[in-house]
């Protein structure tokens, strides 16, 4: 075994390094990171802008393609536009990576500043038209530590303000109707007769026109025709008030602000919004109850013994999740470092209340509590996560900040969600890591299934299936996402190979666990070194022959593999196995799914040659009937079967359903024939008149639908006759 | 001096500075002055923006419409005049006043039409564009050379203006830009502030864009360049600016926003003139406030429709004019047999039936009075002034909700399109309809309990619970029930009577300008009020014993009418509806027709009341009215 | 899902019995037809729970404009031929209110057609019920648009002159046309359908109703009353079924999809046999009152406003 191998080996199996270099010296970084020195030359989805409306988060590339399909000439002669916009958005992400903070359009004149081409007109011109077509204005986020926190309040309060013009207009409209109910109250009565009122309901001259004693002495006679009762008149008054004092909704930009202000619905942590919460119940159901009520009394459905024991036994009780969509939500944003522990926040998150909690993870790799030295890659918020899920009706959502922009819409419906939401984002180490930019630092956490995306969306549907999703992540099937990768060897010969972006390599890019690797000089490569992808796919039988490595690349770009030790392995290994639980979740290689697809495979296989018979028979015979709809609303279904009832031929009836009201028979007899709840008529008593009556009402029926049947009395006089005229009606 | 003024530069200098010294300013008390054009050709907006302009400066100003009956006349034609009258003074001014001061032509024919029906003064000064002289046709030359000679004869003093010319130095189509050139003119004329002048041209094109004002602002100072360089004289109308803000608009606008500050949500209508510019601006203003315009399919229906609306809880109004008046007559004989309150404008319009549709006449007061069948008893009132348009809306809401009628304002041609400024109205929110009651109706109460003094009763409008009750154009008793026994007919008949009797005890009486007592006093409605007490101030002025009284009340008749008209020893009305002349061969005193108002009068009050009218389609005017007045006094002084 | 909201607003329940719906004693003559359609009518007011004072009655003038006074419903009597516009007004105040109209043959096809024609294109949200009967009643006798060429009458002692109006096929000529539909009186349950449909189907709802004058032309329907056969009945899915009562009377049975324009035109020309049924309707044609925005809640800040910005354009303000 020669000595670098053994060296290590040595490093793998303890870090203790003998012959095998350190790391720490060179600038090292992934080798597929290589490509990505200079971000700000690059178009990619950040910086992005913070606009108001649907949606509210968008990125400056699309922004300012769209202007310029907007208004840049087809073909060659837009290319100057293009150009020019193109080095604006070059310069705006130039300072927004140097931090600087503003609207689009500040931002923009001040890149345009920046980039002016001495002298040009053209530029100018050319510069303030595409402005022109960009829409919407509003603060630019870059991809920074800063993101998480400022794109979810941004998100929030965009969904705040939508809820609150809503919530304005509902309580404005029911406070209109009240009051014009105490107001058409008002005018009828006594006070509204008096001189005053009647006199400055006339304008200008007019007013000299009118007598305006004489006219509240006569209006007045009779005096007011009853009105509100005092009860009602109270009630609603209460209502108004309640309504008009709610502090839940700011007032409308512009209006005149509201005696006492409105609440604030952001909190540093939990229990601070649940405190909150609680204090303000008994606001809140007054205010629900306020609206309940003037709901039923502006359409005047308020029965007072009905409602007002059930309004009297309203509580908290009563409110269900429906009913507090349409309150605000409450907002907390921490950091990691400050979250509180996982039960608290679980307590909090289950405890019903609309509660959106952004954490903010900023380191994955904590040296675990246990075995110093050793990774536990970031134990409290993953599993945060995970376990939010288990709570059933909160809506997650974990994903590293780098790939906020692309999950967007999840990240609206987490904030839009009826009940509570987590957000659970890495965003790069607090300190952010040297060289390389928070982006890059939180792509390579997902990338390399340190940081996976996914989310769990309650309102989706009933199941998992549904509910959850691993989206955005790169190759969600593999282990590792792969990617190929091209370099030049010593004879400067192009060679491409594909490589696997591991925990290790995600580790690499952090100065700090520099300790983990041990770089190999090129002299040592060789069939001795496995990259770690495949190190982990099967470990070696004999480890002493082998080591695991990663490529990297130093400042110069020169690659170069470092030898990764077995600690990081572990590690690895551990995200290897919680990925494997989220690809389950997500329903990609489920082990039990898999077991009984193997197992059924058999069994079908052998029925499948007797199946295919019965199977193309199916085919064959005629689709089944699709059933009847149901008669629509708009028509009216056709009546029920009433059973035909066997009559005896000697009674007399009446084919009631065809009767047309007419009065005819009911003239003659009002007790012997009547009318049924659909005012047709049948025979109530045939004892209540004569044998000549059935028959004339027979005779007399335009429809002939009576039908006398035989008489009662056979003695009654004429009886043969009234037989006679009867047959016509049997 | 009748000879065309030669125009040529009065000096060489076109230093305008030195001329308005050189020039010496004549200050007058007031002028009228007459701007007219082919229609299409913006004499209109000269004049109403001249008008605007001296009420911007305080003058008093009433500016009267020329409307020509079709909407293309063909150009150049005597009876296709369209342009504006403007009265300007330094004191209010109620009325279109009499013959014209200074008339502006766009071309010969236009200015023969208002020639010949005597509206210009005699030596009256004219401004006529020149371009017709060259005219290409020999035969419109000749017309031009014809009657400008005839002028001269008749003693104006002509000047031609090379208008088009001018104007053609600044803009490609001269014929838009003429009226702005002609304002200028006007502007220096009578030395008004150019500055106000530019901010209103600014207001005029404010909805276009930049150019357009500047393009119109350089032809204003071109005629007003113009007129300092070429005309010898040049006038002030001494003004004070007004302390309050003042609004100038004309009586159909002041209508329209009467009715959205009444509160009334739903105004149904049928296109008529002169009454639809009304409905023309409330269409475009009303939506914005949830207001509803709505034309229907005939004068009939836009009546059943505000009835309608009006049935359910708050009153609505439909705008119409006397044809259009006539056919709603059925349903507001509904409207007031039901007793469903209901707003009606009648804009009237010279008739019998199509008669004359833009021009101005008082012949529809009896048919409102007394229209629809059977004894229909409604609230009739009339404006007098713009400001009156305005307030009448909420006046004639609130009474026909307090009294459950029909209420008719009569307004007319005249005050449809005349503008004055009056102090801008502060809006109360007590002008409103008040909402509609939708509270329990107690058990026992009757839709129509008539109170046996007032005749008043509370109606019950659809949606208050325990008030149904249907509602009918038949007979009924208090309960609505159809019924055709005499009693309970005539107790309907007695109540809705009453209500008139109610209504005229709450009202005072109409003031009298002048002296209570006197040797005549002149009686009037509507739009003449400002034509006759001018002349009567004027009569006074001579120490004449002559007073005026207007009346706003002609259904009921304000009280103490009675006692004013035994205080002269004559009274005569003067109004816009026929009456027939004494003097005519047939006529005497038992088959003479009097005019409206004094038929009413002579019956109610039984005082021997003389009238006189015209019927000429134009405003009645002050001088007119005068030497009538005067005429009456002579003759009973030469008699006794 | 029932929230302690929801099931508060459904604790108003009012249950009504016909009686609560009647009015008046009718005085229709016996044997009237207008006693099946005033039926028809309480028994809709009562099945679909209509609040009496939220429900109106508009009638023109003549036996059938009767028909408010017999309902203890707000009901509005007008004038002839004017029902329409003035129930127009009523809808366009009040959109919140269920607005009906009973009309007759003179009232709407005569002295009233203009409004017909415009209330159709107007699509409000109406019902309009056409007691036709072919004949002026209340005013004894005298031939209408719609008798047939011949009729004997008190002005056409010989025999109409002129053919008769159809008001099915002029309503279907019209634009915005919505919901056409016939029935008869003397099928009531067929009628309770029909009018059930039109209240159901938002717009303007145009129901004639055949119904018999025992009084002035008793024998007008005879043929049609007394042979099943010659009653054509108009059944659809999305019309109305018969009953299987009526099934064993009515076998003359066409399968009419009712949004069919063509077939519905067709349909609505055949005067023998009688077409019963829904002939057209289109839910997707827009209501004026709609378009117009009705009912929207004004206050004195909006109107405030409007007219400031108003008199702002006319003001001159002391300099």
């Amino acid at each position: 075994m020669d000595t670098q191998l053994r060296d290590q080996v040595v490093f793998h199996l303890t870090g203790r390094r003998t012959g095998a270099e350190s790391a720490a010296a060179a600038g090292l970084r992934p080798a597929l990171l290589a490509a990505y020195r200079h971000l700000e030359s690059l178009r990619y989805d950040f910086p992005v802008v913070l606009a108001e409306g649907e949606d509210c988060v968008q990125s400056l590339t699309a922004m300012v393609d769209a202007a310029l399909r907007a208004v840049a000439p087809q073909g060659t002669a837009g290319e100057g536009m293009r150009r020019r916009a193109l080095r604006i958005e070059r310069e705006i992400r130039k300072l927004v990576a140097g931090g600087a903070r503003g609207t689009l359009f500040k931002l923009w004149d001040a890149a345009a500043q920046a980039a002016a081409e001495a002298g040009e007109e053209a530029f100018a011109k050319d510069v303030a038209r595409v402005r022109s077509a960009l829409k919407p204005d509003g603060e630019v986020a870059g991809c920074d530590a800063d993101l998480p926190r400022r794109l979810i309040r941004h998100a929030w309060s965009v969904e705040q303000r939508v809820k609150a013009r809503q919530a304005r207009d509902r309580i404005g409209k029911l406070v209109i109707r009240l009051e014009n109910i105490l107001r058409a109250d008002h005018m009828r009565s006594a006070q509204a007769l008096q001189k005053p009122e009647l006199q400055s309901s006339f304008g200008g001259a007019h007013q000299t026109l009118f007598d305006f004693d004489a006219m509240s002495r006569l209006l007045s006679r009779g005096g007011p025709v009853s009105g509100l009762e005092e009860r009602r008149r109270r009630r609603i008054e209460q209502v108004v008030a309640t309504l008009k004092s709610q502090r839940f909704f700011p007032a409308a930009p512009g209006a005149a602000a509201a005696a006492a202000p409105a609440y604030d619905f952001e909190f540093p942590d939990p229990e601070a919004a649940l405190k909150a919460f609680r204090d303000r119940l008994p606001q809140l159901v007054e205010l629900w109850v306020a609206m309940q009520l003037a709901e039923i009394e502006v359409e005047g459905n308020f029965v007072e013994d009905v409602h007002e024991p059930l309004f009297a036994g309203l509580d908290e009780q009563a409110i269900t999740p429906q009913d507090l969509e349409f309150f605000p939500d409450y907002l907390v944003c921490l950091a990691s470092a400050e979250a509180p522990e996982r039960a608290a926040l679980t307590a909090a998150l289950s405890s019903g209340v609309p509660l959106k909690v952004m954490v903010q993870v900023d380191d994955l790799l904590e040296e675990a509590v246990l075995g110093h030295g050793s990774l536990a890659l970031g134990l409290r918020s993953v599993q945060l996560a995970s376990t939010a899920m288990t709570l059933g009706d909160v809506f997650v959502l974990q994903s590293s900040a780098s790939n906020l922009y692309q999950l967007r819409g999840r990240l609206q419906r987490g904030i839009g969600h009826h009940g509570p939401a987590l957000f659970s984002i890495y965003a790069g180490p607090a300190g952010g890591a040297p060289k390389l930019p928070a982006y890059l630092l939180a792509a390579a956490a997902m990338q390399s299934r340190a940081f996976p995306a996914f989310s769990y969306d309650p309102g989706a549907g009933p199941d998992l299936a549904s509910r959850f999703s691993l989206e955005n992540n790169p190759q969600p099937e593999r282990d590792w996402p792969e990617e190929s990768f091209s370099y030049a060897d010593q004879v400067l010969q192009s060679v491409t190979e594909t490589v696997a972006f591991t925990f290790a390599d995600f580790v690499a890019c952090d100065p700090r666990y520099v300790h983990h690797f041990a770089l190999a000089p090129r002299a040592a490569w060789g069939e001795t070194m496995l990259p770690v992808r495949d190190w982990l796919a099967s470990p070696p039988q004999d480890p002493a022959s082998r080591v695991p490595y990663v490529l990297a690349v130093d400042e110069a770009d020169l690659l170069c593999r470092l030898v990764v030790d077995d600690r990081l392995i572990r590690a690895a290994q551990r995200c290897r196995e919680s990925w494997h639980r989220l690809q389950e979740f997500a329903g990609i290689h489920d082990s039990r799914v898999e077991r009984i697809l193997t197992r059924e495979r058999q069994a079908w296989e052998e029925q499948h040659r007797q199946e295919l018979a019965a199977a193309t028979a199916l085919i064959a015979a005629p689709a089944a009937e699709p059933p009847k709809a149901e008669s629509r609303p708009a028509a009216a279904a056709a009546p029920a079967v009433e059973a035909e009832p066997a009559r005896n031929p000697d009674e007399p009836y009446i084919e009631t359903a065809r009767c047309s009201s007419c009065n005819e028979c009911t003239q003659i007899n009002a007790k012997m024939f009547a009318y049924n709840e659909n005012k047709q008529a049948y025979i109530a008593d045939r004892k209540a008149g004569t044998y000549r009556q059935l028959v004339e009402a027979a005779e007399s029926c335009q429809l002939s639908i009576i039908h006398p049947g035989k008489p009662l009395n056979p003695a009654e006089d004429g009886v043969a006759e009234l037989l006679e005229r009867a047959k016509l009606f049997l | 001096m009748n000879a065309v003024t030669k125009l040529r530069p009065r000096t060489t200098s076109r230093s305008a500075a030195s001329q308005a010294v050189a020039k010496q300013v004549v200050t007058l008390e007031e002028h009228i002055i007459e701007i007219m054009s082919d229609s299409g050709e913006g004499a209109q907006k000269c004049g109403q923006s001249f008008g605007s302009i001296a009420a911007r400066m305080g003058n008093g100003v009433w500016t009267v419409e020329i409307i020509p009956a079709e909407i293309q006349p063909p150009a150049r034609s005597v009876a296709g005049a369209s342009g504006n009258r403007i009265r300007i003074g330094s004191k209010r001014i109620t009325n279109g006043g009499d013959e014209a001061d200074v008339a502006v032509a766009f071309n010969e024919q236009v200015l023969l039409g208002r020639v010949n029906a005597g509206e210009l003064k005699p030596g009256c000064i004219i401004l006529l564009e020149s371009m017709w002289a060259e005219s290409a046709d020999p035969k419109i030359a000749a017309q031009y050379a014809e009657t400008r000679d005839r002028l001269v004869a008749e003693g104006y003093r002509l000047y031609e203006v090379p208008m088009e010319k001018e104007c053609r130095t600044l803009v490609s189509d001269p014929r838009k830009g003429k009226n702005m050139f002609v304002l200028g003119m006007l502007c220096n004329l009578y030395s008004m502030d150019m500055g106000l002048a530019r901010e209103q041209i600014a207001f005029i094109f404010g909805k276009k864009d930049e150019k357009v004002i500047k393009s119109n602002v350089a032809l204003l100072e071109a005629g007003s360049a113009w007129a300092e360089e070429h005309l010898e004289f040049k006038y002030r109308v001494p003004a004070e600016r007004a302390t309050e803000p003042q609004v100038v608009i004309n009586g159909n606008t002041a209508i329209a926003l009467g009715v959205l500050a009444s509160g009334m949500d739903i105004c149904a209508m049928y296109p008529i003139t002169p009454a639809t510019s009304a409905s023309h601006y409330l269409s475009d203003i009303f939506e914005r406030s949830g207001g509803i315009v709505h034309q229907a399919e005939d004068e009939i229906a836009a009546c059943a429709f505000a009835i309608g609306a009006s049935y359910t809880g708050k009153v609505a109004v439909t705008i119409t004019s006397g044809p259009g008046y006539s056919l709603k007559q059925e349903g507001l004989g509904l409207a007031v047999m039901a007793e469903i309150p209901l707003v009606v404008v009648n804009v009237q319009r010279g008739g019998p039936s199509t008669g004359q549709p833009t021009k101005v006449e008082q012949g529809d007061l009896l048919t409102v009075m007394f229209g629809s069948h059977g004894d229909a008893p409604k609230v009739v009132l009339a404006v007098s002034t713009i400001e009156d348009c305005f307030y009448s809306m909420i006046t004639a809401r609130r009474l026909a909700e307090a009294f459950n009628m029909v209420v008719v304002v009569l307004s007319d041609a005249s005050l449809a399109t005349a503008q004055q400024p009056f102090p801008r109205p502060q809006f109360s929110a007590d002008w409103l309809a008040p909402p509609v009651d939708q509270n329990p109706v107690p058990e026992g109460a009757k839709p129509y309990d008539w109170d046996p003094v007032t005749g008043l009763s509370h109606r019950f409008v659809p949606g208050q619970p325990g008030g149904m009750h249907t509602l009918t154009g038949l007979a009924h008793d208090r309960a609505s029930r159809v019924a055709y026994d005499p009693e309970i007919n005539e107790q309907g008949m007695h109540a809705r009577s009453l209500k008139l009797a109610a209504l005229q005890k709450m009202l005072t009486p109409p003031p009298v300008v002048g002296d209570r007592t006197g040797d005549l006093l002149v009686v009037g409605w509507g739009s003449t009020r400002g034509a006759i007490e001018e002349a009567v101030e004027r009569l006074r002025g001579e120490g004449r014993k002559v007073s005026s009284m207007h009346l706003t009340f002609l259904q009921p008749m304000q009280p103490g009418i009675k006692e004013v008209l035994q205080g002269f020893r004559q009274v005569i009305t003067i109004e816009g509806n026929w009456s027939d002349d004494p003097a005519d061969p047939l006529i005497d005193e038992t088959n003479r027709r009097y005019t409206a108002l004094a038929m009413l009068l002579r019956a109610r009050y039984l005082v021997d009341v003389d009238c006189w009218s015209e019927v000429r389609g134009r405003p009645i005017n002050p001088g007119t009215i005068y030497r009538v007045v005067r005429e009456r006094l002579e003759k009973e002084e030469s008699r006794s | 899902m029932s929230t302690a909201s929801t099931c508060l607003h459904h604790l108003f329940e009012e249950h009504h019995v016909l009686e609560d719906y009647q009015g008046g004693v009718p005085r229709w003559c016996k044997g009237c037809g207008d006693n099946a359609i005033l039926a028809a009518m309480q028994r809709l007011c009562r099945d679909e729970a209509l609040r009496p004072e939220k429900t109106v009655f508009v009638s023109g003038i003549g036996c059938s404009s009767r028909l408010p006074h017999y309902m203890r419903t707000y009901g509005f009597h007008g004038i002839h031929g004017r029902a329409l516009p003035i129930a127009q007004g009523v809808k366009m105040a009040r959109p919140d209110l269920n607005v009906f109209v009973n009309t007759g043959d003179g009232d709407c096809c005569s002295i009233g057609a203009a409004h017909w024609i415009h209330a159709i294109r107007y699509n409000m949200n109406l019902t309009l019920m056409l007691h036709d009967n072919h004949i002026y009643g209340l005013t004894k006798k005298q031939a209408s648009p719609t008798s047939p060429l011949g009729t004997k009458s008190n002005t056409t002692p010989r025999g109409s002159y002129l053919d008769a109006l159809n008001p099915l096929s002029v309503t279907l000529g019209v634009q915005n046309v919505s919901f056409v539909a016939q029935a008869v009186d003397w099928i009531p349950e067929t009628l309770f359908q029909i009018i059930t449909a039109a209240y159901r189907h938002k717009g303007f709802s145009f129901v004639r109703i055949l119904q018999r004058c025992p009084e002035f032309v008793g024998s007008m329907f005879e043929p049609w009353v007394h042979d099943p056969q010659k009653m054509m009945m108009l059944m659809h899915d999305d019309g109305i079924r018969l009953s299987p009562a009526l099934q064993k009377i009515y076998k003359n049975v066409e399968e009419h999809d009712p949004s069919n324009i063509d077939r519905a035109r067709e349909v609505a020309s055949i005067d023998d046999p009688i077409p019963v049924g829904i002939i057209y309707r289109n839910p997707q044609v827009p209501c004026y009152e709609e378009l117009r925005g009705a009912g929207a809640l004004r206050t004195a800040d909006s109107i405030r406003t409007s007219l400031d910005a108003e008199f702002d354009k006319f003001t001159i303000w002391p300099q």
